[in-house]
């Protein structure tokens, strides 16, 4: 049934940056060894980090790296959407708006924009307070990282490829860390977001002694009520638990944070 | 009237483009304008501790990612009360040399060098320079392994961390290391050599002012003063008296001026300070190479960071020997108190960069960024006019102007997701 719908041709790809720091771009652009084959597999469209030959035509695949963060932003993943099959959203920051769509209160945004710029006007840009994109278009699949890991990239781009959509298993940063036989830094009394955060890093910062901070984005069902829990009973108050919930995954965690302490 | 614009310039870290307009023969404006989302990351940092603030302010950038945490550590430490261990600061070195590798190495063989061999992008070189561009890949790649070994990631690894690092690596990955950096050194020599022949157009050079971080006695990427080209070394508490900044509406990065006129930092202002400090291959690159065009045009940006790319290389082997010295690996220091101001400046692969923190009750209170890029803008702009003006003499038509002001602006370097993070407007 599949192999009816792959077609023969190569499929156009184009990929795309909006506001963030490139990095999911970027582990692409680091991936030496597949970056040949993967210029190779597709026909690249479009790919401004990378290359200067780029145009607006149809895709197939659109991936898309980076908050919304001005109307024009808007408009322009608008028409990227119009125009190809699948949407891809690649990293924190097109997942979940990122650390600059950090929940700080409301008209916050408008405080700390005067703050940093004054009264200053931009002729070329509407700034608008960051967003992630699904707030403004359908996304097909939403590939998290802070920043994404290469091999899942690769996974899930051949797996577009193929007309057929990735299968990523659902545990927590928590489950590789354990895998590493690394020594539990929440016992030890630190606040470590690993039982919250979606797997896919290998459980990098606590293979380093280091707390998880949660910049995968949320595990699907995370037990967002036993964490708080434990990090209560551990003396933790409920300051420092928001300040970290809120750090890398926007409203991610602070939704169903918000939930909970409703209920309380 | 006419309008030559690019948009969105590529093969730059960021969302930016340039337009020009002109009358007649006359230019009305050349602008290098940031398109970039406004992040308003300083303000982000105000209320998380010193750890957190580490976390966060990294991520303003992919590629200098590691300048980033490296001068927010050191601001913070400064301001903390924390001397770091001699391990914890070699490793740092190792870290800083890895990213200068990385960024140059991308830059110069994959950003800059295709427009200067008439290609869209090295991919499309491949074809033709095959060894060149698996060889520059494998230096890229290899630079890359440093920061994965020393960061923990590849990209925004959490590592190292305010008093030292949460892991140090094993020796035989350290091992490695120093022995790649000795096979790379014949490909950087062949690299600064290959770039050292391209021709380059000399009818925009002007000499302007240069900036970077006083090493020390020798050439290097960090220092708590900074060297101007007029002589003068100022130190870096003092920053905000050569970055003075100004707010332009076409461009969400501020940009600086030194007494009142634009200046240069980066790998061509480094390299054109301290340049007669560099020793073996990367010092005889300099003797052979290195002439006053340097002073005068950007382009040789693109030759600088070649030159610096062996230069790493060859300092690789040293520290990694410094930090196998040292068995034991030193704990986390903790800080000294809970409130304290510091400035942090190193040299990020493309300039000076400033982190300033005040820290009150163990809670970042205020933050001040100024990144490399903003502090290049008004030479990028004054570079382009130059360049505008002498084709618009010669009768250059849109096409050709177009691809010239992008080469200019490439060889800066530009980092445009860094430069929309310059916070507060200086109304001196």
């Amino acid at each position: 049934m599949r192999s009816q719908l792959v077609s023969q041709e190569k499929k156009s790809v184009g990929l795309y940056g909006f506001t963030g720091c490139n990095g999911d771009q970027l582990v692409i652009i680091h991936s030496e060894d597949q970056l040949l084959p993967f210029f190779d597999s597709a026909n690249i469209k479009s790919f401004s980090l990378a290359k200067s030959d780029n145009d607006n035509s149809e895709l197939d695949l659109a991936f898309v790296e980076g908050s919304i963060s001005s109307q024009e932003q808007a408009e322009h993943v608008k028409a990227i959407r119009e125009r190809t099959r699948y949407l891809v959203a690649i990293g924190n920051c097109a997942c979940y708006g990122g650390i600059q769509a950090m929940e700080l209160g409301a008209k916050g945004w408008d405080q700390r924009f005067r703050k940093v710029y004054g009264d200053g006007f931009f002729i070329n840009r509407t700034p608008i307070e960051s967003k992630p994109i699904d707030v403004f278009v359908n996304v097909d699949f939403y590939l998290p990282g802070c920043p994404i890991d290469a091999r899942q990239f690769f996974y899930c781009f051949a797996h577009f490829l193929q007309d057929d959509e990735p299968v990523f298993p659902d545990y927590p940063v928590c489950a590789e860390c354990r895998w590493r036989e690394n020594d539990c830094l929440l016992l030890k009394g630190e606040l470590c977001l690993g039982p919250l955060t979606a797997a896919g890093c290998g459980a990098r910062c606590p293979s380093h002694n280091l707390t998880c901070l949660g910049c995968w984005g949320p595990m699907k069902e995370a037990n967002i009520g036993a964490e708080f829990n434990l990090l209560k009973e551990k003396d933790y108050s409920l300051e420092e638990i928001k300040r970290r919930f809120r750090m890398h995954t926007g409203s991610g965690m602070m939704k169903p944070l918000k939930k909970l302490l409703g209920a309380l | 009237m006419r309008e030559i614009v690019v948009e969105p310039l590529s093969r730059v870290e960021g969302e930016g483009g340039i337009t020009v307009q002109l009358d007649g023969k006359r230019i009305k404006d050349v602008r290098f304008d940031i398109l970039e989302g406004t992040r308003l990351i300083e303000t982000l940092v105000v209320g998380k501790t010193p750890q957190e603030d580490v976390s966060i302010a990294c991520r303003i950038c992919a590629i200098c990612t590691l300048s980033h945490r490296y001068a927010a550590l050191r601001g913070l430490e400064k301001a903390l009360g924390i001397e770091i261990p001699p391990k914890a600061h070699h490793m740092r070195s190792l870290m800083h040399l890895g990213e200068c590798l990385e960024s140059n190495s991308l830059h110069v063989f994959v950003l800059a060098l295709p427009d200067f061999l008439g290609y869209p992008s090295a991919i499309a070189m491949a074809e033709k320079y095959g060894n060149e561009v698996t060889q520059a890949l494998a230096l890229k790649k290899f630079a890359n392994h440093i920061m994965e070994v020393t960061s923990g990631r590849m990209i925004h690894g959490e590592n190292p961390t305010i008093g030292g690092f949460g892991r140090y690596p094993d020796r035989e990955v350290l091992l490695n290391i120093k022995k790649q950096a000795r096979d790379f050194l014949e490909f950087a020599v062949y690299g600064t050599n290959l770039v050292a022949g391209l021709d380059i157009p000399s009818f925009f050079e002007k000499e302007t002012v240069f900036m970077c971080c006083e090493p020390g006695n020798e050439f290097g990427l960090m220092g708590d003063s900074i060297r101007i080209s007029t002589g003068e070394v100022v130190d870096c508490n003092d920053y905000k008296k050569l970055t003075n900044e100004k707010f332009c509406p076409h461009s969400a990065a501020k940009h600086c001026l030194y007494k009142g006129k634009p200046f240069t930092v980066g790998a061509l202002a480094r390299v054109n300070n301290l340049g007669e400090r560099l020793k073996g291959q990367a010092g005889k690159l300099f003797k052979k190479h290195w002439n006053d065009r340097w002073l005068k045009n950007p382009i040789y940006n693109n030759h600088a960071q070649a030159v610096e790319i062996v230069w790493a290389l060859e300092q690789i082997p040293g520290v990694v020997d410094d930090i196998l010295k040292i068995k034991e690996d030193p704990a986390l220091v903790k800080p000294a108190r809970t409130e304290g101001e510091g400035v942090g400046a190193v040299e990020a692969p493309r300039g000076t960069l400033y982190h300033h923190y005040q820290i009150k009750d163990g809670l970042i209170a205020d933050a001040n960024f100024i990144i490399p890029t903003g502090q290049n803008l008004e030479d990028i702009e004054k570079y382009m006019r130059l360049a505008v003006q002498g084709m618009i003499d010669q009768g250059a038509d849109d096409d050709a102007i177009r691809l010239q002001l992008e080469i200019i602006c490439r060889a800066y370097d530009p980092c445009i997701s860094c430069s929309t993070h310059m916070v507060r407007i200086e109304r001196v």
